[in-house]
C-alpha cells in the first residue's frame, strides 16, 4: 500500500488524466460542429473503488476515500439538431425521433445525416455510396426527374445508439412502425453540438486540469520539505 | 492528449475546405450556369482513449471532409434577347465536345459562331452533335425550339442534344462550367421532356449570396471554435509540463 502522501499524488494525477480524455472528446465535438446529423457524447466520470481509512492508533474507522477518477461511460445524446432547408431534392431530414437505415458492407447501420445522392444504378445512396433503405428494407429507387418521395424512405427507432464514425450509428432497431419521426425532403439536420455548452465545458475542464496540477505541485513541495527539512538544524 | 490536438486540427481543415468552396461560389455569383459547390462532413472514430477513461470509451478522431457534388437548384433566367443565348429550364445539360475530344456537358448556353459557322460555347467547346449554320444564314435568323431543334429561315438545320446522367453529383468537373460523365455518374442519356431550352435568355448562377455569406460566417466561427480547442489542448500540455518545476 502506498503511503498517504503518494496516494494523494496518484489521485490528483488520475483527475488530470480524466480531464485529458474529456478534452479529447470535446475537441472531437467541436471539430464536428458542421457535420450533418452528428450527435455529441455525454460522458460520466466515476470514482475508483473506495478505500476505508482507519485510525492507525485506535483502529477506529475514519471514513471512505476515493482513489481517483476516470471517465467511465459515454452516452450518445440523440437529441435532435436544428433542421435547415437546402432545397436539394435528395437532402432529407428526420423530423422527430428515428434514424435512416443504411446498408453498409458491415451490415445495416443508422444515420441522421440525410445528405444523400444518386448512384449510377439509380438508387439513393449516402456520401460513402451505401444504399439507403426504404420502409420495407429494400434500397430506395430514384424516381423520374431525379426525385424521391419522403415517404419512400424508412425511419427506424433506435435504442442504445452508439456512434460508429462517418455519421453512422449502431444500435438495437425497433419495428419501423414504432418510429415517430417523419421524413422531410429538401432539408438537412445540422450538427447537434451546442457551441456554448461545449466551449464552457472545455474551459471548465481546462481549469480542473490546472487545479489537479496545483494539487500535485503542492504535494510535491510538501514531500520535498519532508525529505529535506525534517531533522535539519 | 495529442489525439485531441489532431481532432481539433481536422475541424480547422474541414472548415477551411468549406470556406474555399464558399469563396469559389461567391467569386462565381455572376457566372452563367454556375452551380454552387457542396461539401460533405463525416465524423471519424478512433479506437479507445488513453489512460483516464475506461476501455469502452471510444474517442473521436475529428472530422473528414469531401466534395459532395453541386447544388441542383435552377438559376434565375434573365432575358438577353440575343438569338444565340439559350437557357436550360429543368435538369440536364447541353452536350459539347471538348478540345481534347472528350464529350462534356454544360449549362452555359452563351453560344457563339466560329469562322466555319459552327456553334460553340463561350469556352470554345463545339456542340455535339455539331450544328453548322448554312451559308448565308446569320445568327438572327435562327430559331431555337424548346426541345433543342434549330430552324433557320423556316428550315431545320440541326438539333442541340439535351442530356442528363443518373447521378449528377458524381460528375467530374472539367473546368469552364463543363462536366464529364464517369462510371459513378452513369453515361449521358437524353434528358426528360421537362427539360427545355429558352432562346434569348441565360441562366444565372444559383449561388444565393445571402446564404453564402451566412454559411461563410458559420464556417469562420466554427473554425475559430476548433482553433480554441487546439489552443486549450496546447495550454494543457503546457500545464502538464509545469508539473516538474
Amino acid at each position: 500500500m502506498t503511503s498517504p502522501m503518494e496516494r494523494g499524488l496518484y489521485i490528483a494525477a488520475s483527475g488530470m488524466l480524466a480531464e485529458q480524455a474529456r478534452q479529447d472528446l470535446i475537441a472531437h465535438d467541436l471539430a464536428n460542429a458542421s457535420t450533418p446529423g452528428y450527435k455529441p457524447d455525454r460522458v460520466a466520470s466515476t470514482s475508483f473503488g473506495d478505500l476505508l481509512l482507519s485510525d492507525t492508533a485506535s483502529g477506529r474507522p475514519i471514513g471512505a476515500l476515493g482513489l481517483g477518477t476516470q471517465i467511465d461511460r459515454q452516452v450518445t445524446d440523440t437529441s435532435p439538431g436544428p433542421l435547415h432547408d437546402t432545397g436539394e431534392p435528395l437532402d432529407f431530414a428526420v423530423q422527430g425521433d428515428g434514424f435512416f437505415a443504411v446498408r453498409t458492407s458491415a451490415g445495416v447501420r443508422y444515420t441522421r445525416d440525410g445528405q444523400f445522392s444518386a448512384s449510377a444504378g439509380g438508387t439513393l445512396v449516402t456520401a460513402a455510396g451505401d444504399d439507403v433503405l426504404g420502409p420495407g428494407g429494400a434500397p430506395v429507387r430514384i424516381g423520374a426527374g431525379g426525385t424521391v418521395a419522403p415517404s419512400a424512405i424508412g425511419v427506424v427507432a433506435l435504442t442504445n445508439a452508439r456512434r460508429q464514425g462517418d455519421t453512422l450509428f449502431t444500435g438495437t432497431p425497433g419495428a419501423t412502425a414504432t418510429a415517430t419521426g417523419t421524413v422531410r425532403g429538401g432539408a438537412l439536420e445540422g450538427s447537434a453540438v451546442d457551441p456554448v455548452h461545449t466551449m464552457v465545458e472545455m474551459l471548465g475542464s481546462l481549469r480542473t486540469f490546472e487545479a489537479g496540477q496545483r494539487v500535485i505541485t503542492t504535494i510535491d513541495s510538501t514531500l520535498g520539505k519532508a525529505a529535506n527539512q525534517v531533522g535539519a538544524v | 492528449m495529442l489525439e485531441g490536438l489532431k481532432a481539433a486540427a481536422t475541424g480547422m481543415t474541414a472548415q477551411q475546405t468549406r470556406m474555399d468552396a464558399l469563396s469559389n461560389d461567391i467569386a462565381n455569383v455572376n457566372t452563367t450556369g454556375y452551380k454552387h459547390e457542396r461539401v460533405a462532413f463525416g465524423d471519424l472514430v478512433a479506437s479507445a482513449t488513453g489512460p483516464g477513461s475506461a476501455q469502452t470509451v471510444a474517442a473521436g478522431a475529428g472530422v473528414a471532409v469531401g466534395p459532395a457534388g453541386r447544388g441542383t437548384g435552377q438559376g434565375a433566367l434573365h432575358t438577353t434577347d440575343q438569338p444565340l443565348d439559350v437557357a436550360i429550364q429543368g435538369d440536364g445539360y447541353l452536350q459539347v465536345k471538348l478540345a481534347d475530344g472528350r464529350t462534356g456537358m454544360t449549362r452555359d448556353g452563351s453560344l457563339h459562331v466560329d469562322a466555319r459557322g459552327r456553334l460553340m460555347t463561350s469556352s470554345g467547346a463545339l456542340l455535339q452533335p455539331p450544328v453548322t449554320l448554312p451559308r448565308g444564314v446569320s445568327a438572327k435568323d435562327l430559331t431555337i425550339h424548346p426541345d433543342g431543334t434549330l430552324n433557320a429561315q423556316g428550315k431545320p438545320i440541326g438539333r442541340m442534344a439535351l442530356v442528363n446522367v443518373v447521378a449528377p453529383s458524381k460528375l467530374d468537373d472539367a473546368g469552364n462550367g463543363v462536366y464529364t460523365a464517369n462510371a459513378a455518374s452513369g453515361p449521358p442519356r437524353v434528358a426528360g421532356t421537362n427539360t427545355t431550352l429558352v432562346q434569348g435568355a441565360l441562366e444565372s448562377s444559383n449561388v444565393d449570396i445571402a446564404d453564402a455569406m451566412v454559411d461563410l460566417m458559420d464556417a469562420q466561427r466554427s473554425f475559430q471554435m476548433a482553433s480554441q480547442a487546439v489552443r486549450t489542448q496546447d495550454q494543457m500540455l503546457s500545464i502538464a509540463n509545469g508539473l516538474k518545476t
